[in-house]
């Protein structure tokens, strides 16, 4: 039986030049990082951040410059956040190019996030009450702030989130997810 | 890691996966992010809440969903280019409407004095005045001055010639009703078909 490397032994497998430890980095890190790439709102931004982050984890690694390799995923996290602050203005440009030439491509690649059930979900969110329907579509469908949702429905916004996580909690639930 | 002994709660991903969309501040947003970079298991469950939330907006676009809608929400529609047909009987009247193919949103405008109402149902009737269906305690906006009812416009593609009258009906404490007002669709089918449902 294999036994999968933590992230400490993982960095010293690495520093020792194991290649294979490299593809584990990759097969560990990717997803988190890509997952972390929704923050530029951009699929192919979200890869650039993957392909540059990695790149850069490696290369520190190699060098020797992780003093403690048990702080590996931290170390990701921050490359992550110094990278985005650059890639987000690299994302400004390109969304304003998108907005002038954009018609003329293919759509973009979708997110990789699982499909869910449509009939199903639709049946979960017509059991929800009236106000909890409301303010999950007017969350996330109408695009509304807390703010503007707590305002329509004359509540506190503190209100609006206690009735958003019963929402949640109940379609979770319903669509056979744990709480 | 595919083991979490402290998993984020459903809900705390949905509000750190608002605040990545600008519409909420998130005040766990770092703790959040720490974790999912050490779990594999909270990123799989951030990614079904993602796809939790692309499933309500794939359902919002249908127009199936029987609810109450605000301007927001019809603002939205227009702008992704949906269809939006409205039909605004004037309380204690009637209205003639009907579907078309191309129609992706069907809304019923209800004005009504909403001053003071605490609790609002939504009684929706047969022509007979027969309550087939209600929408207790419907979230409203008493400054102004109507509801907006979104109609299950899949329903309605596939319902025959037909009559159906909606009532605003205030509620109080003691659960005594008021009509507030009534409302009436004359719908004619236009589609081809006898239509059933």
């Amino acid at each position: 039986m294999e036994i999968e490397l933590d992230n400490v032994g993982l960095v010293r497998q690495i520093q020792a030049g194991d290649p294979g430890a490299e593809a584990e980095l990759f097969r560990r890190m990717a997803p988190r990082i890509r997952l972390y790439g929704r923050h530029l709102r951009d699929v192919y931004a979200a890869d650039d951040l993957t392909q540059q982050v990695l790149i850069t984890t490696l290369e520190a690694l190699r060098a020797g410059r992780l003093r403690e390799p048990e702080k590996l995923a931290s170390f990701v996290l921050g490359t992550c956040r110094v990278i985005v602050i650059e890639l987000r203005r690299t994302s400004q440009r390109r969304e304003g190019l998108l907005e002038r030439f954009g018609r003329d491509l293919a759509p973009s690649t979708p997110w990789s996030v699982p499909r869910l059930d449509h009939d199903q979900l639709e049946r979960c969110v017509q059991g929800l009450k009236e106000r909890e329907r409301t303010v999950v579509i007017m969350t996330f469908y109408d695009e509304q702030t807390g703010a503007e949702v707590a305002d329509f429905l004359g509540l506190s916004e503190a209100n609006v989130r206690v009735i958003r996580h019963r929402a949640i909690h109940q379609l979770r639930a319903c669509m056979g997810g744990t709480a | 890691m595919r083991h979490c002994s402290n998993p984020i709660d459903a809900a705390v991903l949905a509000d750190y996966w608002l605040g990545l969309l600008g519409r909420l501040a998130s005040p766990d947003e770092e703790a959040v992010e720490e974790h999912l970079f050490a779990c594999d298991l909270c990123g799989d469950r951030l990614r079904e809440m993602v796809a939790l939330a692309e499933g309500l907006r794939e359902l919002a676009r249908d127009g199936s969903l029987r609810m109450i809608v605000t301007d927001g929400f019809l603002k939205r529609a227009a702008e992704e280019g949906l269809r939006v047909l409205q039909y605004a009987p004037p309380p204690g009247g009637s209205v003639q409407c009907t579907v078309t193919a191309e129609d992706d949103i069907l809304i019923g405008r209800l004005a009504a004095n909403l001053t003071g109402v605490s609790r609002l149902d939504l009684s929706l009737c047969n022509e007979a005045g027969v309550e087939r269906f209600r929408l207790p305690d419907i979230p409203f906006d008493s400054g102004t001055g109507h509801v907006i009812y979104q109609e299950s416009i899949t329903f309605l593609k596939a319902a025959p010639t037909n009559k159906m009258i909606a009532r605003l009906v205030t509620v109080d404490e003691a659960g005594s009703e008021e009509l507030l007002g009534e409302y009436t669709f004359k719908h004619t089918r236009s589609l081809p078909g006898p239509g059933a449902w």
